[in-house]
């Protein structure tokens, strides 16, 4: 009989959390560099208990999330609109081309310092910083997106009678939508990264603060915790713009 | 739609210049107009100087070609091993299920992961040391690549491998004349993406621990307010990024010719 798929992961798995009960609970390796999954479990209820240095948890989840969604939320839109333009008219594209294809390739961590000196070490800088990233990426996948619109879907609706609103609206904009939405996943991975990033090197509250700071104190445990957090932070917010795609875009593919 | 596609290159390039033109002009202006002071935007001809002045006598003990080479090794040091790793494990991981089933889960797990987020750890178990950064560059491309290897396996066309297997060829010749070929599009495509990512990594890197590289430098002119060494920097960033992204591009297009050709 063949074993099923499953049952190697299944393995897996089991062989992975064996290892590292047994690598930790032999004192193989200090628990200040690999606490044991029972450690591990402790700092996770401790730190949604307790918080973390005197501030609930759900404070340090909750402000990431808002840069988070206020970054990408901005740079996504006016993105979008841009590259909607940059697709639809010509001497707009050559004009506006080469700053976008200079800025997505650019770090953003790198430019961060300047936002920093310009816009303090407050929010705004970090929100124009998501604000950046997300921009050159929306404004790319919507101008790809008008480009590869079908010139038959136009011609049809030329022929048919409708004025160019209309078929930017009804032709142009549809068609373009499912490329829009996979420039929007790549954005908010994007955006979700450098926060993580931002939060590490220059702020004071956040997810990604937390790890960082709970390292610089060697506790391990919380900075496993907090990795794992992120990790399903970044699934969910990856998830719910699948979800929207699925219900906005329902004719993609067609 | 067709025509517009076919901005020829000179168009594009002679209106990409006026546009860039006119924009270096307007912030030279407002930086001589004193309309912002100088020390928050330094005027283009301070980036020049900068640039003139740090290629001469370096920077706090470092000479620009230096960091910038540092900077590229670090980078490609995690790139090429997670190229070497990754794409033998991904074509494996593609071509059999239960291999795929034993790693995957950890693979997909990582993908996503912003890399900085687990950094701390690998300081903690490797020292602020060029250690931890290439492990650091080697974990963020290596997801990338290992998934666009078995997704290429996956992709091949079954029918291109009935054709094969019909005509005789061994596995070994399956796998050679067939399975890589077809697969190596998508190959590339992560790689460009990986490469992409990992260079985003090194810079972030280089700002939270290094003593030297492109990055470090950047945050060290910040801290002495040195903005027009900042700008120089972030430039600089930007075109050896984008000259890399370009050198894969164009390794892609000469070699794997047959790309979109079905």
């Amino acid at each position: 009989m063949r074993a099923p798929p499953w049952l190697f992961t299944l393995v897996s798995i089991v062989a992975i959390i064996a290892l590292w009960v047994g690598v930790t609970a032999a004192g193989l390796v200090s628990p200040l560099f690999l606490p044991s999954p029972a450690q591990v479990w402790s700092g996770a209820v401790d730190l949604f208990e307790t918080g973390y240095n005197g501030t609930s948890l759900l404070h340090h989840i909750g402000i990431s999330l808002v840069r988070v969604l206020a970054g990408f939320g901005t740079g996504a839109v006016v993105g979008t609109m841009v590259g909607l333009a940059m697709g639809s008219w010509r001497g707009f594209n050559v004009a506006v081309e080469p700053y976008i294809e200079f800025l997505r390739p650019l770090p953003q961590l790198g430019y961060l310092v300047l936002l920093i000196i310009w816009f303090g070490i407050g929010e705004t800088s970090k929100i124009v910083l998501l604000f950046l990233t997300a921009l050159p990426v929306a404004a790319v996948a919507a101008r790809d997106g008008v480009l590869s619109v079908p010139a038959q879907r136009i011609r049809a609706a030329r022929m048919l009678g409708a004025n160019p609103r209309q078929i930017f609206f009804r032709v142009v904009l549809p068609s373009a939508l499912p490329e829009i939405f996979i420039g929007m996943r790549l954005a908010i991975g994007l955006v979700y990264a450098t926060l993580i990033a931002a939060e590490i090197l220059a702020g004071s509250d956040g997810i990604g603060w937390v790890v960082f700071n709970a390292g610089q104190f060697l506790r391990a445990d919380y900075v496993f915790v907090g990795v794992i957090i992120i990790g399903l932070m970044g699934l969910i917010l990856d998830r719910t713009l699948v979800l929207a795609e699925r219900r906005i875009v329902h004719w993609a593919g067609r | 739609m067709d025509r517009r596609l076919q901005n020829s290159g000179l168009v594009l390039r002679i209106g990409g210049a006026l546009s860039v033109g006119a924009f270096v002009l307007a912030w030279q202006i407002i930086s001589t107009s004193g309309l912002i002071s100088t020390v928050l935007l330094p005027s283009p001809l301070a980036v020049i100087e900068a640039l003139v002045r740090v290629s001469e006598n370096g920077y706090r003990g470092t000479t620009l070609l230096g960091d910038a080479l540092v900077t590229s090794a670090r980078c490609l040091a995690g790139f090429a091993l997670a190229t070497i790793v990754g794409v033998p494990f991904g074509l494996a991981m593609g071509s059999s299920k239960r291999l795929a089933a034993s790693f995957n889960y950890i693979i997909q797990f990582l993908r996503p992961l912003p890399p900085l987020s687990y950094m701390i750890l690998l300081i903690l178990w490797f020292g602020a040391s060029e250690m931890s950064k290439v492990v650091l560059l080697f974990l963020t491309a290596f997801p990338i690549i290992v998934s666009a290897a078995m997704a290429g396996v996956r992709n091949v066309q079954g029918r291109r491998l009935q054709a094969a297997r019909m005509l005789g060829a061994s596995q070994h010749q399956i796998f050679w004349h067939v399975t890589l070929p077809s697969s190596l599009p998508l190959i590339f495509t992560g790689l460009k993406i990986a490469f992409a990512a990992a260079f985003q990594t090194v810079v972030a890197a280089e700002l939270l621990t290094a003593q030297s590289g492109l990055g470090w430098m950047v945050l060290s002119a910040s801290k002495y307010l040195q903005n027009a060494l900042v700008i120089l920097g972030v430039i600089l960033l930007g075109l050896i990024g984008m000259t890399f992204s370009r050198l894969l591009h164009a390794a892609d297009l000469r070699f794997i010719h047959w790309r979109g050709i079905d």
